[in-house]
C-alpha cells in the first residue's frame, strides 16, 4: 500500500541551506541525510537530487549511504512514529507481543506493511534504546513507555492517539483490571 | 547545615521514561520551599523514578519508584511521621540497607559522578574535581610520554570489547609521523542490551571530555570526534552542551588552560549500523561512506581517519583516565586480577530482580553481580544463565556463575567480557530462540563484505529458525557446529569473527534444549510458537473474558462468569501470548 498523501513537498532552497551549513564534501553525506530526514521524516527523492546536484557527493554514494544505515527511510512514514525496542533485554521480556498488540490495534495485517492504512502511525523496530532495565519499552515521539505488556501498549497507544488527535483504525474495548503504564515526555 | 530542604531527582533516559518529571512535580507541590535538583542516572534503573530528600540537617533519604499512589506515605515519612514506606531505600547515615546494597556493593571509578551531579552543569563537575587531572598535566609540564607511562602502569585495557592495552595503542599513534592526528570517542554502543556508555555520556559528560583531553594530549591529537549512537538523543544533547561549556571555559579549543595545547571536538551522530562500532567502519562512516570495515594493517594508529594517525577509544575507557592520572596508575593496577585491572561497568538487565548499572572490581564473580547486587531472579524462577557481550558474546550457564570477571577467565567459557552487556535468563527463556535472535541481528547487521559473514550468518539463521519451528534435524546441529568456526576464521572484522559465539556457547552448555526442539519437538522455555500450546486451566479461570477481548485472532470463547465454558481454539491460535499476559489469576497454561 502506498501512502501518497504522506509524501512531502520538497523545498530545494531549504536543502541548499542545509548544504551551506553542513558542507558539500564527501563527509557531509550522513549529516545531510540526517538533516533531510529530521525535517521531512523520510528521505524524499527530490531532496536527495538537490544534494547530488549541489555537492561533491555522487548519487551512488548518497544512495549507498541512505540504504546502508538503518536510520534512513526512503518511504514516507505515518504522522506518528512508534519505535518498538527489540534489543536483547526487550526481546526476552516479550517485545514480540508488543508488535502483535500494536499491529492489531492499528489493523496492519500485511506483514510487509508498517504503516496504518489511515496514515496515522508507523511501526518501526529498533535495537535497544538504552532503557534495558525497564524492558520491554516503546517510544512514541519523545515519550518512552516502560515495562509494557501487550495490553499496556494498546492502552498507551490509545491514550496517545486521543491526546494527539489521531484516529485509530480499530478500537479495543477498555478494561480496568490491568494497569496502564503511562508514557513520559522527555 | 542547609537552610532548606533539597529534592534531587534522577533524570537520565530511564528516569524520565519511568516518570521522573511527574515525581518532581508532585513533590515540589508538597514542598514548595524546597530546592529542586536534577542528576543523571545513578544506575538503579529498577528503582526509577528515584528521589533523594536532603533535610536541613544534611541527612539524605532515598526513595524509589515514586508515583502518585505511594506519595502520601513518602511525604509523611519525610515529615518524620509514620514508618518507612515500602519505597524507602536507604539514608546517608545508613546506606547499606537491603535495597541500598545495590550501590554500596559497587566500586565506582568510571561512574564516580554519575547520579550525583547535574550533567548539564560544568560548575558541579568542577566541584567534583573534574578537569583536575588535565590541569595537573598541563600546568606541571608533564610530558605526553609521561602520561602514556602512567596509563601503562595502570594496565588499563580497552573497555569497548577488544580489551587491547590502551597505552600500547597510544604509543603507536604517538610515534606515528604526521602533524594532524585524531582522537575518536567511540560512543556507538552497538550491543543491543547494554547502556553503560549512554549513562556515562548522559550522566557525566565532562568526565568523558576530560578523558578525551588526556588521551589527545598523550597521542598528540588536535582534533577529535565523538561518535554517538542515534538512539541516544539525551546523550547527544548533554555531551553537546558539555563541549560548548568547556569551550567557553577555556578547557577546549586553542590554548587550553592558557597553554599551547589545542584540541577540539565535533559530535557525529551514528545512523543505526552495529558494524559502525568497529573502528575502521566507524571512520568510514565519519568520512561519509557506508560503514564497511577494511583490512588492518594499516592500523588506525598509523593511518586512520582521512589517512591520519587515529586513536579510537571507548567511552568507559576514557572515563577511567582522569581517575588514573589523579590517583596514579599504580592505584588502578592495585585493583583487579593479574591481567585485568581496575573496574568494569556492566548493564544488568533481563530476568534479574534489580537491573541497572553495576561497576565492580575485576576479579569479582559473575554470581556476585547477579545475586548480591542484582538480587537474583526477578520472578523467583530458577536462573539458567547470563548472556555476556551481546551478539559477539555467549551464554554462561548458572553452574559457572562463580567465573571471575577477568578477560581470560570469561574467554575460557566461550563468551567474552564484551563492552558490559549482561542479560540474565531464567527458565522461561529459550536458549535456541536467543541464538536465533542474535544470528538474525548479526545477519541483518553484516555489511556484506565477506562471504562467510554475509552468507554464513544467513545459513545459521535459517537453520536456527527451522529448529525453532520444530523442523530441525540432528544434522542441522552438526552443520551449525561446522559453520561456526568457518565463519569465525574467514571473516575480516570482529562482527563475523564473533557472530557464531552465541550459537556455539549455547550448543556447548544448553545442548539438551536444542535436542528437545529437534527430537521431542518441544520448547522447554515455552517460547517457540510452533512448539507450544496455550490452554485455559478452568480451575483457575474466573470467566472474566479479558483474554477473549485481547486475543488478536478471536480464538477464545466462553460464557461470562462460567469458567468451565472457556476454551482456546488451538487450530486458530497463533500462540502470541497476549491472553496469558492479561490473565490475572494466571489461568492460561503454556506448554
Ligand atoms: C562489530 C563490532 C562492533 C563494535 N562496537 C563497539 C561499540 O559499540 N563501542 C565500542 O567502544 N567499541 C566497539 N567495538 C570495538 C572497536 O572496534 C574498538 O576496538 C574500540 O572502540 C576501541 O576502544 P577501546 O580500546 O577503548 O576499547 C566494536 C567492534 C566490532 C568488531
Ligand atoms: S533492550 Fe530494549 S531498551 Fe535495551
Amino acid at each position: 500500500m502506498s501512502h501518497s498523501s504522506l509524501e512531502a513537498v520538497v523545498d530545494p532552497q531549504l536543502v541548499k541551506k542545509w548544504i551551506s551549513e553542513i558542507g558539500s564534501d564527501s563527509s557531509a553525506a550522513v549529516p545531510l541525510l540526517q538533516a533531510i530526514q529530521s525535517h521531512y521524516r523520510y528521505l524524499p527523492r527530490k531532496a536527495m537530487d538537490v544534494v547530488v546536484q549541489n555537492t561533491a557527493i555522487t548519487a551512488s554514494q548518497l544512495f549507498g549511504v541512505a540504504t546502508f544505515y538503518a536510520q534512513f527511510r526512503l518511504r514516507p512514514v505515518g504522522r506518528q512514529l512508534i519505535k518498538v525496542c527489540h534489543g536483547t533485554a526487550c526481546h526476552v521480556s516479550g517485545a514480540d507481543r508488543l508488535n502483535t498488540a500494536l499491529r492489531q490495534i492499528l489493523d496492519i495485517t500485511d506483514a510487509a506493511e508498517d504503516t496504518a492504512a489511515n496514515g496515522s502511525y508507523t511501526l518501526e523496530n529498533v535495537a535497544c534504546i538504552g532503557c534495558c532495565s525497564l524492558a520491554p519499552v516503546m517510544v512514541i515521539g519523545s515519550a518512552t513507555f516502560p515495562n509494557l505488556k501487550g495490553a499496556d501498549a494498546q492502552r498507551s497507544l490509545k491514550k496517545h492517539a486521543k491526546d494527539s488527535g489521531e484516529m485509530l483504525p480499530k478500537q479495543i474495548q477498555d478494561d480496568d483490571e490491568a494497569t496502564v503504564s503511562g508514557g513520559k515526555e522527555a | 547545615m542547609g537552610d532548606r530542604m533539597i529534592i534531587t531527582i534522577g533524570e537520565g533516559t530511564c528516569g524520565i521514561a519511568a516518570g521522573s518529571k511527574e515525581a518532581a512535580d508532585l513533590l515540589s507541590k508538597r514542598f514548595p520551599e524546597a530546592e529542586l535538583r536534577s542528576v543523571g542516572c545513578v544506575g538503579m534503573c529498577h528503582q526509577e523514578p528515584m528521589v533523594w530528600i536532603t533535610n536541613t540537617d544534611d541527612v539524605t533519604t532515598l526513595y524509589g519508584q515514586v508515583n502518585k499512589k505511594n506519595l502520601p506515605k513518602i511525604v509523611r515519612h519525610i515529615k518524620g511521621e509514620g514508618d518507612a514506606p515500602p519505597n524507602f531505600i536507604s539514608t546517608s547515615q545508613q546506606p547499606d540497607t537491603d535495597k541500598g546494597r545495590y550501590l554500596t556493593g559497587q566500586t565506582r571509578i568510571a561512574l564516580r559522578n554519575v547520579g550525583t551531579i547535574n550533567p548539564t552543569s560544568l560548575e558541579q563537575a568542577l566541584a567534583r574535581g573534574t578537569y583536575g587531572a588535565i590541569k595537573k598535566i598541563l600546568t606541571s609540564g608533564m610530558t605526553p610520554e609521561a602520561v602514556i607511562e602512567e596509563v601503562k602502569i595502570s594496565q588499563l585495557r580497552g573497555r569497548g570489547g577488544g580489551g587491547f592495552p590502551t597505552a600500547t595503542k597510544w604509543g603507536f599513534a604517538r610515534s606515528a609521523p604526521g602533524e594532524v592526528k585524531y582522537l575518536i570517542c567511540n560512543g556507538d554502543e552497538g550491543d543491543p542490551g547494554a547502556f553503560m556508555d549512554r549513562s556515562l555520556l548522559e550522566g557525566d559528560p565532562h568526565a568523558v571530555l576530560e578523558g578525551m583531553l588526556i588521551a589527545a594530549y598523550g597521542i598528540g591529537a588536535s582534533r577529535g570526534y565523538a561518535y554517538i549512537r542515534a538512539e541516544y538523543p539525551l546523550a547527544v544533547q548533554y555531551f553537546g552542551k558539555a563541549i560548548q561549556d568547556a569551550r567557553a571555559a577555556g578547557l577546549l579549543g586553542k590554548n587550553i588552560l592558557g597553554t599551547s595545547f589545542a584540541f577540539d571536538i565535533k559530535i557525529k551522530e551514528g545512523a543505526g549500523a552495529f558494524v559502525c562500532g568497529e573502528e575502521t567502519a566507524l571512520m568510514a562512516s565519519i568520512e561519509g561512506h557506508r560503514g564497511m570495515p577494511r583490512i588492518r594493517p594499516p592500523f588506525p594508529a598509523i593511518s586512520g581517519l582521512f589517512g591520519k594517525p587515529t586513536i579510537i577509544n571507548n567511552v568507559e575507557t576514557l572515563a577511567n583516565l582522569p581517575w588514573i592520572l589523579n590517583h596514579g596508575g599504580a592505584a588502578y593496577a592495585a585493583i583487579g586480577t593479574e591481567k585485568s585491572k581496575g573496574t568494569k561497568v556492566f548493564a544488568l538487565a533481563g530476568a534479574v530482580a534489580r537491573g541497572g548499572l553495576v561497576e565492580v572490581p575485576m576479579g569479582s564473580t559473575i554470581r556476585h553481580v547477579i545475586e548480591e547486587i542484582g538480587g537474583g531472579s526477578a520472578k523467583g524462577r530458577p536462573l539458567k544463565g547470563v548472556q555476556l557481550g551481546g551478539p559477539s558474546g555467549g551464554c554462561v550457564p548458572e553452574a559457572m556463575f562463580d567465573t571471575l570477571i577477568d578477560y581470560d577467565a570469561i574467554n575460557a567459557t566461550g563468551a567474552i567480557m564484551g563492552s558490559g552487556g549482561m542479560v540474565v535468563m531464567d527458565s522461561k527463556t529459550c536458549m535456541v530462540d536467543i541464538s536465533r535472535y542474535f544470528l538474525e541481528f548479526t545477519q541483518l547487521e553484516s555489511c556484506g563484505k565477506c562471504t562467510f559473514c554475509r552468507i554464513g550468518t544467513l545459513r545459521m539463521k535459517e537453520i536456527l529458525t527451522r529448529i525453532c519451528e520444530g523442523k530441525g534435524t540432528m544434522a542441522d546441529i552438526e552443520t551449525l557446529e561446522e559453520l561456526g568456526p568457518q565463519i569465525k576464521n574467514a571473516s575480516l572484522c570482529g562482527l563475523g569473527q564473533t557472530a557464531p559465539n552465541p550459537v556455539l556457547t549455547t550448543l556447548k552448555y544448553f545442548r539438551d534444549e536444542y535436542i528437545a526442539h529437534v527430537v521431542d519437538k518441544k520448547c522447554p522455555g515455552g517460547v517457540c510458537k510452533a512448539l507450544i500450546q496455550h490452554t485455559i486451566v478452568q480451575d483457575k479461570c474466573t470467566g472474566c473474558s479479558i483474554c477473549a477481548r485481547y486475543c488478536p485472532v478471536n480464538c477464545i470463547s466462553g460464557e461470562l462468569k462460567k469458567p468451565e465454558t472457556w476454551v482456546i481454539d488451538s487450530k486458530v491460535c497463533i500462540n502470541c501470548g497476549m491472553c496469558a499476559e492479561v490473565c490475572n489469576p494466571e489461568a492460561v497454561f503454556v506448554a
